[in-house]
């Protein structure tokens, strides 16, 4: 019989009492679990939206934000001025070109209608390609692509209009939000500061022609090879196709001139600095520095809230079962008083009484925490929802507004943080969480094992 | 060799002041079998307390083989218990839930006996004492008084102590077992030179002792040995059941402390 076999025997010598405080441990347990893994999902979730956009900014020529289109356009030479901009770590440049299909060009020449018109993009320049958009016009396209309003009743009889595909020459492999672009097929362009006749293309707008990677289209009666898919996620970002910059520079026959600049910011603590400085250097009259998702702070600091409850809950709840530990182990020092001085009347060091006492305890927590674990893997979903909608509906943040072009909703509601919550039910996130509980076990068993060195051996000689 | 200067020992109760053990000196040789009578609350148990280190003298010191204990750290206390002392206590104080082997191997436990040796000395040291087999792997609160008083010796003796300090021995126990006993303490203070202090009400056993003590309102003297003279021994002890005193059974019993030695 060693130190450990003695503790586990004395984990069990009041079974009913063993079975109540296992019980209580593993609520307790259970609840810092919990917490626990709503913590790290709604941390992970922030530090997921920080890292997406959050250190993004855009910069529009002046006048130039929304549809109507204005002012002076960017040019290389601002790039240059941005990027030494303290804490900027990278500036791309995107110049947007609106493809339309040479055919239907033609064809509506032919009926009439001048193919050009609508509110454009703000400094984006028409130019013809082979290729047909993925999305039919349907009522809002006829709508915006036909002349500005003043003759309904022609647009009714003329033939319906397809969008035009969104060309943009990036300066990296990344989409207008700034993130990296997602390749399905295929590579990359290799060198964006170059010209090429690579391209890249959304997955819909690839699929509507019959193209895949290797295939050849034109764009101004060049010839461009597809050299990767990629999946924006949205339709309208699917419809799109990214060519590198000078390439759309030189397309548009416009050298040195950008539509935006994508300016990432070092850390998120930088972005608000960074900007004024920026728009600073830039000058208000020249540029509009915009920060990508505005509404995205309100969303992370909601979650951040959630985060700090969260945590609070399981501190709240380790210090509870820390308390039971140490109230229980009290219980039972005072109960074995007389054995523990025959113990040490018989030579046992304070030490070898002590672990005793501390293995015991940790037999007690490690059933609480196959319980408590079984419980958390079946409440942390229920009780993250509970906390998330609790929190408000802020949490579920909406996508974004005022960066025509990109995809919307970019990050999603409470059910998709709850997938999140789920996901992060992680057996490194309890294996964690169970360490802490074993941490705060031993400190909570330490006081009451420290305690028997003070029995004192004569106790046994007296009777009770 | 077990020098006491002095003791004393005083508890307060209430505005009174109880001297048990006041001012008792003696010295024991090695290997000398001892023992201690007197009356129900003379002070016995607190003396034999005293020695094995168990509680503090008010005054006064116990030096064992030259080294003081009065000065000692607990640590160093618990190493003398540990290694010096086996004790057999009055009310056993065996732990109940767990079996007698298990009781016995304790103090090896403690020692850094290797469990395979402590199992196996545990269960020549059971044997000794008369427990049966079928008993060694039974919980001590199934086991009778008698059983257990048996289990308690042998847990003494486990570390091969140098001295044994035993609170009544052999009070639950019938005649012929006691005298087992007896005869299994006479061996080891012969045989292995351990020094043995008994406190006993039993006649027969202080009639077998190399040298008796009485113990009289916290002052003890010693009774002058003179063989066939029980009736020395007077005053509160009971009066043995039989008279003859000395004569014992065969006191030369197999070797009881060497591990090496298997009992039948
Ligand atoms: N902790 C204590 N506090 C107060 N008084 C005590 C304490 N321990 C013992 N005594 C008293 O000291 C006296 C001696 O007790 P002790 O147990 O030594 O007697 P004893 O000789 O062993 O008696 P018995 O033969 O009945 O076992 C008794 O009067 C007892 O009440
Ligand atoms: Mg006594």
């Amino acid at each position: 019989m060693s130190v450990l076999a003695r503790s586990v025997g004395n984990a069990f010598r009041n079974k009913v009492r063993t079975a109540a405080v296992v019980a209580v441990l593993a609520v307790a347990i259970g609840l810092a679990l919990a917490m626990l893994v709503a913590n790290q999902a709604v941390t992970g979730k922030v530090a997921e939206l920080n890292a997406s956009v959050g250190t993004v900014l855009t910069v529009n020529p002046a006048g130039g934000q929304g549809f109507e289109g204005g002012g002076e356009p960017l040019t290389s030479a601002q790039a240059v001025t941005a990027a030494a901009v303290p804490n900027v770590s990278s500036v791309v440049g995107t110049k947007a070109l609106r493809l339309r299909n040479a055919a239907e060009i033609a064809a509506q020449a032919a009926s009439g209608r001048t193919g050009q018109g609508g509110p454009g993009g703000q400094s984006a320049t028409s130019v013809t390609t082979s290729l047909r958009a993925a999305i039919d016009a349907g009522t809002l396209g006829n709508r915006n692509q036909g002349t500005t309003g003043t003759s309904g009743s022609t647009a009714q009889a003329a033939p319906a209009f397809s969008l035009p595909v969104t060309a943009t020459g990036i300066g990296a492999e990344i989409d207008a939000d700034g993130k990296a672009l997602q390749l399905t097929k295929g590579t990359g362009l290799g060198n964006y500061t170059g010209a090429s006749t690579g391209a890249l293309l959304g997955t819909t707008l690839a699929e509507k022609n019959g193209l895949s990677v290797g295939s050849t289209f034109t764009i101004q009666d060049k010839t461009f090879t597809v050299k990767g898919l990629f999946d924006a996620g949205t339709a309208f970002g699917n419809n799109a196709l990214y060519v590198t910059l000078p390439t759309a520079q030189t397309l548009a026959a416009l050298p040195g001139e950008l539509s935006t600049m994508i300016v990432t910011v070092n850390s998120m603590e930088n972005v608000d600095a960074a900007k004024t400085a920026l728009q600073a250097a830039l000058g208000s009259s020249k540029a509009d520095v915009t920060q990508g998702q505005r509404n995205l702070q309100t969303a992370v600091s909601s979650l951040d809230s959630v985060k700090n409850i969260s945590f609070i809950a399981f501190v709240a709840a380790l210090g509870t079962a820390g308390l039971i530990i140490l109230l229980i182990m009290v219980m039972l020092v005072r109960e074995r008083r007389r054995e523990i001085g025959v113990l040490k009347a018989i030579g046992a060091p304070n030490r070898t009484i002590g672990l005793q006492f501390v293995l015991e305890a940790l037999v007690l927590v490690a059933l609480g925490s196959v319980v408590g674990a079984a419980v958390a893997s079946l409440a942390s979903g229920s009780i993250a929802s509970a906390l998330i909608s609790s929190s408000g509906s802020t949490g579920a943040a909406t996508g974004r507004r005022g960066f025509p072009g990109g995809p919307g909703g970019a990050f999603g509601g409470a059910s998709q943080l709850l997938t999140s919550v789920t996901a992060s039910a992680s057996p490194g996130v309890i294996a964690t969480g169970i360490a802490a509980v074993f941490g705060v076990a031993i400190i909570g068993a330490l006081v009451p094992a420290l305690l028997t060195a003070r029995i004192r051996p004569i106790e046994v000689l007296r009777g009770e | 060799m077990i020098e006491v200067k002095n003791l004393v020992r005083t508890f307060k109760s209430g505005d009174r002041t109880i001297k048990p053990v006041n001012d008792v000196s003696f010295e024991l040789e090695r290997g000398t079998l001892a023992s201690i009578v007197g009356k129900s609350g003379s002070g016995k148990s607190t003396l034999l307390s005293l020695l094995g280190a168990l509680d503090k003298p008010t005054s006064g010191d116990v030096v064992v083989n030259g080294v003081s204990l009065a000065g000692m750290p607990d640590g160093k206390l618990t190493n003398y218990r540990r290694r010096d002392i086996g004790f057999v206590f009055q009310q056993f104080n065996l732990i109940p839930n767990l079996s007698a082997l298990d009781n016995v191997m304790l103090p090896m436990e403690f020692a850094g006996v290797r469990k395979a040796a402590r199992a196996e000395r545990a269960r020549q040291l059971l044997a000794q004492v008369q427990l049966d087999p079928d008993k060694h792997v039974r919980r001590i609160n199934r086991l009778s008084g008698g059983e257990q008083q048996r289990v308690a010796i042998a847990r003494a003796l486990a570390n091969e102590p140098k001295l044994i300090l035993a609170d009544e021995p052999t009070g639950n126990l019938d005649e012929q077992t006691g005298e087992h006993i007896i005869d299994l303490l006479s061996t080891l203070s012969r045989d292995h030179n351990t020094t043995i202090l008994v406190v006993t009400h039993d006649r027969a056993l202080a009639n077998k002792t190399d040298r008796r003590f009485r113990l009289q309102q916290g002052r003890l003297t010693e009774e002058t040995v003179r063989p066939g003279a029980t009736a020395a021994v007077t005053g509160s002890a009971p009066a043995s059941p039989d008279g003859s005193g000395l004569t014992g059974p065969d006191l030369s019993g197999p070797d009881l402390t060497s591990p090496a030695v298997r009992t039948a």
